[in-house]
């Protein structure tokens, strides 16, 4: 739509502020780390040295496969706990099913670090529920390492599958189903023949998703791996380590997960895009009442799966008020942790809070016009920049520290130890998903509105702000709420990026877990479930929006 | 009030002409059709006098206006949109006063200018509703009334009842046109549905392939198409292919369906002997009251279809299949299938259409 002829507008300048954007904050720390990679350490000399060490020694090939062996793992026990918790909760009555996804979207939205955290304090050398298996006799296998972090990220990822099964399950038009029982099919039959292929979409891109999340994860493995080193927690190690730090090796360890994360999103885009049924949905899917011992079990699975990732959250805030003399864990409650919090940190407390909504305002105003101009401005320019702004979505936390630290340390861009680059970071980090939301709800907003406005007389910025604007509202919001969430737990590039005077809650955790003080760090995390669980609430209840707003998260 | 002047405009989208040397005149206060298969360019037409497409070439005129040049947003056309683009966000009274706050109007008149233009669409009393809570036709209506509050130059209508039962359609028909009528307002309406275009027209424009194929009157184009496709695209036809033969006394010529032997006009045909001979079902004759006997013939029955005033016939004819109808049936009228049925085409009725460019061959005065 030409509306304004060839004169420069508003939008112009919006698509020139996006370039900016992607080539300060996206392009020049990661061409940073793509030369750090190709350098030689000691003569600056083009060398492909990192590139054969890392293809050459076992040390790093380890890491790769452990980050493989952890992402299949990961997505295959995801597979296990979501499809049926999804498949039950929408095709069978069960009780409290609201409830169930409530639960099983906070442990998917908590800090990453937690649940590990949390499986430590259970499982780990002096982990109560280890003691009281050896007490009965039974000698668990050790919890660092694989185990672990498979478990954690698991408990953690499988609601992206169930949530988006649900959601292809409930959109399936009955009379699909009725159709091939009208045809002669008995019940499995349909489901194998019918259901599943229809469902089958929506399964592998979550599936991909879990993947994805799992290999770019840094906050679980880095606590519960122990030893046992991933692509991500290999480039930290790498990075920071203070005997042998080879900043050229981390970015090659960087290239390398970022060459993963694409495939996988490669991957994700040609199976979404595939076989997508868009299906007017006339005839809502049936309910079925169970009775007797099949609606015992239906309840008794999907109980169990959310009751298991729902425990390490409740060990977290039941910790938190245990009773603590300094590191150490006393007989009784009290309120030790949060006073120790607000007496030592609040600056911990308050810097989260002030970045992460500083991050907000920006992503939130940035993504809207920028979804805006990609969804009814397609010249040219932003046809270009569509895909750059989507490069954070392969771009693991750890992966972005790096670039920052290497870029941002020096001049012309002076950032390190700011405020600054933590809100940057939160902000480049969220931007893709606003961006995306909003273009996408832009999609379902008839331009014959927009053009209705311009027709009565309305020029195209007043239009903008009285019809379009108005009617993103409610879901500007909500996604807002939802990378505020992110932000603030948010731990993979800001542990690189931190000093003491920026720190925020998850680093604290992190730091506090390292060095042992549960209770500091329990009490840390039950603030930021809260958090979590009170955006979700106010999403929930305010925007009208259902758990597809958390899965886009 | 103001007329609409087009001249020579084009618009290309990519490879793709949408409208080719588009040349037009709207009266003032006329209520004018753009008729035409979807993709036909009819709508791009008229989203170009809206100034949602800039046109590639040619000028456009809203009365002494070149407006070429002038934004969307300044033009004051009233448009109607097929999906009726009523702002869900706002009330039916927020909708309709939305172009004239935009204009910044005093409130008081602005008031007034709402109670009017709902009240033109018998919506008074629905102000303070919300869009969800309408039904398709109330909105179309809250849809009318925004356009026509902002007093415009023109009113645009896309496709407007598109969307709507087929009972709503004819009502809503009747009052656009009413509306129109009362305000003395250009219209310029866009449909596919060639009834409603000759129902509510002063003029149609039949466009095919980004071409004008033919304007005039309702009666004009469904008495006297201009080509095949207006003849076959406008009202109910029988096409058959004919080779044209010897001259069978004045006006008149011989031409051949296969064994089916037909007098048609000759006038305009000297030059062609591949032709298509057309007649409109409604132009048949009983035999017995035929005065001549020109153009007998006798098909056989294949199925009818009861219209309540009319029978239509479907019959087979020299290997052809043709429709023909019979008005004011009685009961004993209507023929079992396999039945013979005798009938005559006047060769007044029969329209020639050269078989290779699809033109009207017809005497040069025209009418």
């Amino acid at each position: 739509m030409n509306l304004r002829g060839k004169r420069a507008d508003v939008w112009h300048l919006v698509t020139f502020i996006g370039f900016a954007i992607v080539i300060i904050f996206l392009i020049y720390p990661l061409f940073d780390v793509f030369q750090y990679s190709f350098k030689n350490k000691e003569t600056g000399e083009l060398s492909l040295a990192n590139w054969k060490e890392f293809f050459g020694r076992a040390y790093y090939m380890r890491a790769f496969g452990h980050s493989m062996f952890i992402s299949l793992a990961t997505t295959f026990f995801s597979m296990v706990l979501g499809i049926p918790l999804g498949f039950f909760t929408t095709r069978y009555k069960i009780k409290g099913s609201n409830l169930l996804t409530t639960l099983s979207v906070l442990a998917l939205l908590s800090p990453t670090f937690i649940g590990a955290y949390s499986w430590i304090t259970m499982l780990g050398r002096n982990g109560f529920l280890r003691n009281l298996f050896s007490s009965i006799g039974i000698t668990l296998p050790p919890i660092y390492g694989a185990l672990g972090i498979i478990l954690a990220d698991s408990l953690q990822y499988y609601p992206f599958i169930s949530l988006m099964l649900a959601g292809s399950l409930m959109t399936i038009d009955r009379s699909l189903e009725e159709a091939s029982e009208n045809l002669g099919a008995r019940a499995t039959k349909t489901f194998f023949s019918v259901t599943m292929p229809l469902v089958l979409p929506s399964l592998t891109g979550g599936a991909l998703i879990v993947f994805m999340m799992s290999l770019s994860n840094f906050g679980t493995p880095m606590i519960i791996g122990g030893n046992y080193l991933v692509l991500p927690t290999l480039a930290y190690n790498m990075f920071t380590s203070e005997v042998g730090e080879s900043p050229g090796m981390a970015s090659t360890v960087s290239i390398i997960l970022m060459l993963c994360a694409a495939v996988v999103i490669v991957l994700q885009t040609w199976a979404s895009s595939r076989r997508k049924y868009a299906s007017m949905l006339v005839n809502r899917p049936v309910v079925k009442k169970l009775k007797g011992a099949k609606a015992f079990f239906a309840h008794l699975i999907c109980y169990f799966i959310v009751g298991l990732s729902t425990l390490p959250l409740a060990v977290i805030v039941f910790y938190s008020f245990r009773n603590t003399s300094g590191p150490v864990f006393q007989p009784g409650f009290s309120l030790n942790s949060y006073k120790q919090i607000f007496f030592d940190v609040p600056k911990t407390v308050a810097n989260s809070f002030i970045y992460s909504l500083t991050a907000v305002v920006l992503i939130a105003l940035v993504g809207t016009l920028l979804g805006f101009v990609i969804a009814r401005k397609r010249n040219l320019a932003v046809k270009l920049l569509d895909p750059l702004l989507m490069i954070p979505y392969i771009v693991p936390g750890t992966v972005l520290g790096i670039g920052f630290i290497v870029a941002f340390n020096r001049k012309p861009i002076f950032l390190t130890g700011t405020a600054i680059i933590m809100i940057m970071t939160y902000f480049i980090r969220r931007l893709p998903y606003s961006v995306r939301s909003a273009a996408s709800i832009l999609k379902q907003i008839d331009p014959a509105l927009e053009e209705a406005g311009i027709n009565l007389g309305s020029p195209p910025g007043r239009t903008f702000r009285t019809v379009t604007l108005p009617l993103m509202q409610s879901g500007i919001i909500s996604g807002a709420i939802m990378s505020w969430v992110t932000s603030m737990n948010e731990l993979s590039a800001s542990v690189l990026l931190y000093v003491g005077r920026t720190m925020t809650m998850p680093i604290k955790v992190y730091l506090s877990v390292a060095d042992g003080y549960f209770g500091t760090a329990s009490a840390m995390s039950t603030i930021l479930l809260v958090v979590t669980g009170i955006a979700m609430f106010v999403v929930n209840k305010y925007f009208n929006r259902g758990s597809d707003t958390f899965i886009a998260a | 009030m103001t007329s609409i002047k087009i001249t020579g405009v084009e618009k290309r989208f990519g490879e793709l002409l949408a409208l080719s040397d588009i040349n037009l005149t709207i009266e003032k206060g006329e209520f004018f059709t753009l008729l035409g298969p979807s993709g036909c360019g009819k709508t791009t037409l008229l989203r170009t006098i809206a100034g949602f497409y800039r046109q590639d070439k040619g000028d456009i005129w809203l009365g002494e206006e070149l407006i070429n040049d002038v934004p969307a947003y300044k033009r004051n056309t009233g448009m109607v949109f097929q999906n009726y683009a009523v702002f869900p966000h706002m009330t039916v009274y927020e909708n309709v006063a939305y172009g004239l706050k935009v204009r910044k109007l005093p409130a008081q008149e602005i008031e007034e200018r709402v109670k009017s233009a709902l009240k033109n669409v018998h919506l008074e009393g629905y102000e303070a509703r919300t869009p969800d809570k309408l039904s398709g036709g109330q909105q179309q209506r809250v849809g009318l009334a925004r356009a026509m509050a902002i007093e415009p130059r023109v009113l645009l209508f896309d496709e407007p009842l598109s969307n709507l039962d087929a009972k709503l359609r004819v009502e809503m028909r009747d009052e656009i046109r009413a509306v129109q009528k009362a305000l003395g307002i250009t219209a310029v309406y866009v449909t596919h549905d060639q009834e409603e275009a000759l129902v509510i027209s002063d003029r149609i424009a039949v466009v095919n392939f980004g071409k004008i194929q033919q304007v005039g009157p309702p009666w004009e184009i469904y008495k006297n198409p201009v080509n095949l496709f207006v003849a076959t695209f406008v009202g109910k036809i029988n096409a058959l292919d004919v080779v044209l033969g010897e001259d069978l006394g004045p006006g008149l010529r011989r031409a051949q369906a296969g064994s089916l032997s037909f007098a048609v006009p000759s006038a305009g045909t000297e030059n062609c002997t591949e032709a298509v001979l057309a007649f409109r079902p409604e132009e048949v004759v009983e035999t017995d009251q035929a005065a001549t006997g020109a153009n007998r013939l006798s098909g056989t029955l294949v199925s009818t279809a009861f219209l309540g005033t009319v029978v239509s016939m479907e019959l087979e004819l020299g290997g052809n299949t043709i429709v023909i109808e019979r008005h004011r049936p009685k009961k004993a009228d209507i023929p079992a299938a396999g039945d013979k049925v005798e009938f005559a085409v006047p060769p007044e009725s029969c329209f020639i259409f050269d078989k290779q460019t699809g033109a009207r061959l017809r005497a040069k005065e025209g009418r």
